[in-house]
């Protein structure tokens, strides 16, 4: 990268199922605290990049109600509709270019608010899927878990065990909203069931709530207390999901793949300290431990098995509880980033894991990981 | 820090007419795209990344690249949806003119449309409204009463458009006068939407009143079309093109959403002409591209003007002349094809008006003006330097990009 | 929230939105929709990597290249994944129980390089399974003509 670029601060909401706050109250929370912790005022100069979506707030133009709260009033201000990633991965092109020095990322979304399932399903192929009404992103899902545990013999056990760590770890991470101390695959298991082999608990449920975080290059970063450096990125498209094999994450394992010849990453499972990854359903987290070269092909159950991933691993992957603890569409993935960054900097309280040098954090959008994007961070 | 100059090296467009019946939307973009890859002579896999945008309320399809990118060479690519409304296409341009410039991608593939047939333009744009209806009912305001503001974009143009009439004595024969000289340049572009060689203002006074000062003949057509650029690095650009055109820099900027004058927050009385953002968004963007007088320096202006009163508006707002010359600018012939500073040679918004893409139509068309490449609307003068414009959300959001045939070498 | 900000019971309001869309198909799924209506499975090929889409898609992804030329697929294929559905999405947006679970799977019809997801009928399923399509020219919504599947055996 031709400018080195650091997170410099973050906030976030707590994680809630339904918030007592309108989302311009809850985005004003995040942005004020971002802005605050990088010793930014609203006069300062710097561009803001929010990322949210017009079926989940439910208005066209969902970004442009949010310039006041988003600190964004006479700003250079845009909008990913995706994931909150995405905007840092904008962000972060922005301060690269030179003309930028500072950015606000932002993501939001209300899951109390939107009709939960409909605009998962208003991504599918308008002129046959969608109005066949079999796909949304729960069957989807479902029909992409049972394609990779049929290949590689991955059990419901072991998808089950992913849903149980996350949930376990979300017992320590107050802003969490989806939480189980204790929680094991049996439990998981017996939840309701809804697309086999996809239990209830097996999903990460959407909830309300917003997070931010301030990037930086130049003299703010340099003065910056324990900045958190951009190492790499990268990110991917993959085709539609009936066109495309589901066995494997390809969007997850393009972009990491650039991500890591950015940072100088060659053996991602010795040199990567944490991860923190978008998984929207259990099965995912096993699909992203192979993209992101954890492991190998197929091995993503036994990977699993072999305890690395938990809190107490060489390799613990979603400490914060992931996606599980708490999933807001358009900020699942700035929340990774953001609790990657914090487990560098050493501000994740009764969650830190010691000695975390270089993190991986991911997000993703469309169906199954349809979009990825990899973020590698390092610290001093 | 050496600045990246980033250089437009292909353009393409799909046809533009009301209703596109025999197309889906991913087939739509592919006419676009296809045409932009011949355009710049290169192929899918010369292509490092993607941006795409539209304003998915229109279509009643919530991210349309995950089913239709397959058509638009994007297969395994890095691929980013940027939207803002009114402004996507310009919003989409500009993050496609910072990812080349941060250094991270050398050719990057940009892409905005809108295929209004398939949906209902005029309930999209509603939601607008209605969300200000949702903010206000917070106040107390009946959202009943805040709903049969509706109207779409007409209800709101009509204020600004009065409010702009009373600040620069702008007359209705002016209004009358910029939908000919725009339907008439229309006429030349073979890709624009409503084409209307030989009329006159005369004719454009006896179309409707839909509600005053704004006539029938005075609002853009609701339209089907794409429109897809080629961004390149200054030294991959020399080796496709022997005069690409540069861009310069980007810049956008957000004021309170504000639609009859009202904020969003229900606190502040806003005049709806006043653009204040634009003017520092102009200011920014000449900024960073060492402008220092735009009036004297930009050769050609595309300001993103839908409602007649609009192009005269912003040609002030961009920092083109004093607050209320335009209108006499306008009776002196200079914004015409070939006059000093001519102002949407494509024929505008106001002609094709493709919601997401027209933004990006205006980068489009004032780069082809400088490559030399706009056949018969291109404009007498030589045009080294030109601005283009965006406009949208409630009023509040302005995207300006500026333009020249040489890089910015900074 | 922050100092001075105290927040009460956010009100609600319930906007009534009902657009209606009208999405083009397209002239490729038109051919599909048309073959249905005679009982045949239409799908078209690359002509660069001879790759063959069912549904049809104008452009090939892999290639960029318009798909101009099409194939009749035989009414065999095989089940390349298949999730038993316990609810459906409501109108609300919330997981609705089923009264009888379904299968829902993603075929791969003989000669296609792309799926369908569709009904299997028959109550149980597998991956690899033969399956035999089922069309319904009479169905009432012209895009659920391809109705599903059933056991090839």
């Amino acid at each position: 990268m031709r400018r080195e670029v650091a997170i410099i601060s973050y906030a976030q909401t707590p994680y809630e199922a339904d918030a007592n706050a309108s989302r311009e109250m809850q985005v004003l929370k995040v942005a004020r605290e971002a802005l605050q912790a990088a010793g930014l005022k609203q006069e300062d100069r710097y561009t803001v990049v929010t990322a949210n979506n017009d079926y989940l707030d439910g208005r066209t133009i969902s970004n442009m109600r949010l310039v006041e709260p988003a600190g964004a009033w006479m700003k250079n201000e845009s909008k990913a509709e995706m994931d909150g990633a995405y905007a840092a991965l904008y962000g972060l092109w922005r301060i690269l270019s030179g003309d930028h020095d500072v950015a606000l990322i932002i993501g939001e979304s209300q899951a109390s608010v939107y009709a939960r399932w409909l605009p998962g399903i208003m991504m599918f192929d308008p002129t046959f899927d969608r109005q066949r009404w079999l796909l949304n992103e729960a069957s989807a899902a479902a029909l992409q878990a049972r394609a990779y545990m049929n290949a590689f013999g991955i059990s419901g056990e072991q998808v089950a065990g992913v849903a149980a760590k996350n949930l376990d770890n979300a017992s320590l991470n107050p802003l969490a909203h989806n939480k189980l101390a204790g929680a094991d695959a049996a439990k998981v298991l017996g939840s309701r069931m809804l697309y086999d082999p996809l239990t209830e608990m097996m999903m990460a449920p959407y909830c309300d709530g917003a997070c931010a975080m301030v990037i930086a290059a130049g003299e703010l970063a340099e003065k910056a207390e324990r900045p958190v450096w951009i190492r790499g990125v990268g990110f991917a498209h993959d085709s539609y999901l009936t066109e495309r094999t589901l066995k494997e994450m390809n969007s997850l394992r393009l972009a990491a793949e650039k991500a890591y010849a950015m940072a100088g990453i060659s053996d991602p499972s010795s040199q990567v300290d944490l991860a923190e990854v978008h998984e929207n359903f259990a099965h995912e987290e096993l699909m992203a431990y192979e993209a992101l070269g954890f492991c190998g092909k197929g091995e993503g159950g036994a990977f699993f098995d072999s305890g690395v991933t938990r809190r107490d691993g060489k390799l613990p992957v979603n400490v914060s509880g992931g996606a599980t603890g708490a999933n807001v569409v358009c900020a699942t993935g700035l929340a990774r980033i953001i609790e990657a960054a914090m487990q560098i900097r050493g501000d994740a309280e009764g969650r830190q894991v010691a000695g975390v040098k270089t993190a991986v954090a991911t997000g993703q959008t469309g169906p199954c990981a349809q979009e990825s994007v990899v973020f590698v961070l390092g610290g001093e | 820090m050496a600045h990246i100059d980033v250089a437009v090296t292909g353009v393409g467009y799909s046809k533009h007419v009301s209703k596109r019946r025999d197309v889906n939307i991913a087939e739509l973009v592919w006419e676009a795209v296809s045409n932009c890859y011949e355009d710049a002579g290169l192929k899918p896999k010369d292509i490092d990344a993607v941006v795409t945008g539209n304003m998915p309320a229109f279509e009643g399809v919530n991210m349309p690249e995950l089913w239709g990118a397959g058509h638009w060479g994007a297969y395994h690519k890095p691929l980013i949806r940027i939207t803002t409304g009114g402004t996507t296409g310009g919003s989409v341009a500009h993050a496609a003119y910072y990812a080349v410039a941060s250094g991270l991608y050398d050719t990057v593939l940009a892409i905005a449309f809108e295929k209004q047939s398939d949906g209902n333009s005029t309930m999209g744009l509603n939601t607008v409204a209605l969300a200000d209806a949702a903010a206000q009912f917070q106040q107390g305001v009946d959202p009943g009463f805040l709903a049969s503001f509706g109207g779409g974009a007409v209800g709101i143009a009509v204020y600004q458009a009065a409010s702009y009439m009373k600040r620069s004595g702008c007359t209705t024969h002016h209004l009358d006068k910029v939908s000919a000289l725009c339907r008439n340049n229309a006429a030349l572009n073979p890709w624009s939407h409503l084409k209307q060689p030989g009329l006159t203002p005369e004719d454009v006074a006896k179309t409707v009143l839909m509600q005053y000062p704004i006539r029938f003949g005075h609002v853009c057509p609701a339209t089907d079309g794409a429109c897809a650029m080629i961004l390149t690095t200054h030294e991959k650009a020399l080796k496709l093109q022997n005069k690409p055109a540069y861009i310069l820099s980007c810049a956008s900027c957000s004021d309170e959403a504000a639609l009859m004058g009202i904020s969003g927050s229900g606190t502040t009385n806003m005049d709806p002409c006043a653009q204040e953002h634009c003017k520092l968004a102009a200011k920014w963007a000449y900024e960073l591209a060492g402008i220092k007088d735009p009036r004297r320096e930009i050769d050609v202006a595309e300001p993103y003007a839908p409602f007649a009163h609009q192009m005269l508006m912003f040609y002030e707002r961009l920092l083109l002349c004093e607050e209320g010359e335009a209108p006499a600018i306008l009776d002196s012939g200079s914004m015409n094809l070939d006059g000093e500073l001519p102002v949407c040679p494509s024929g505008g918004v106001i002609s094709t008006n493709a919601i997401g893409a027209s933004a990006m139509e205006r980068i489009t068309e004032v780069a082809l003006q400088i490559m030399g490449k706009a056949g018969e609307r291109q404009v007498k003068k030589e045009v080294h330097k030109g601005v283009a414009h965006g406009w949208g959300g409630a009023v509040n959001l302005n995207v300006v990009a500026v333009l020249s045939d040489t890089p910015r070498r900074s | 929230m922050g100092p001075g900000i105290e927040v009460g019971q956010v009100p609600r309001a319930a906007l009534p939105i009902n657009p209606a869309f009208q999405w083009s198909v397209g002239n490729w799924m038109d051919h599909f929709y048309d073959g249905l209506k005679e009982g045949k499975l239409l799908a078209s090929k690359c002509p660069g990597c001879a790759r063959v889409y069912l549904p049809p898609r104008m452009i090939c992804e892999r290639c960029f290249t318009k798909c101009e030329e099409w194939v009749e697929l035989p009414e065999t294929g095989t089940v390349e994944s298949y999730t038993v559905a316990h609810v459906k999405v409501g109108a609300n947006g919330e997981f609705e129980e089923l009264p009888q679970p379904e299968v829902i799977a993603l075929v791969k019809q003989d000669g296609a390089d792309t799926c369908v997801a569709a009904r299997l009928q028959g109550g149980s399923a597998s991956v690899g399974m033969k399956v035999k399509v089922v069309i319904d020219p009479e169905a009432e919504s012209f895009v659920n003509m391809l109705a599903g599947y059933r056991p090839a055996e």
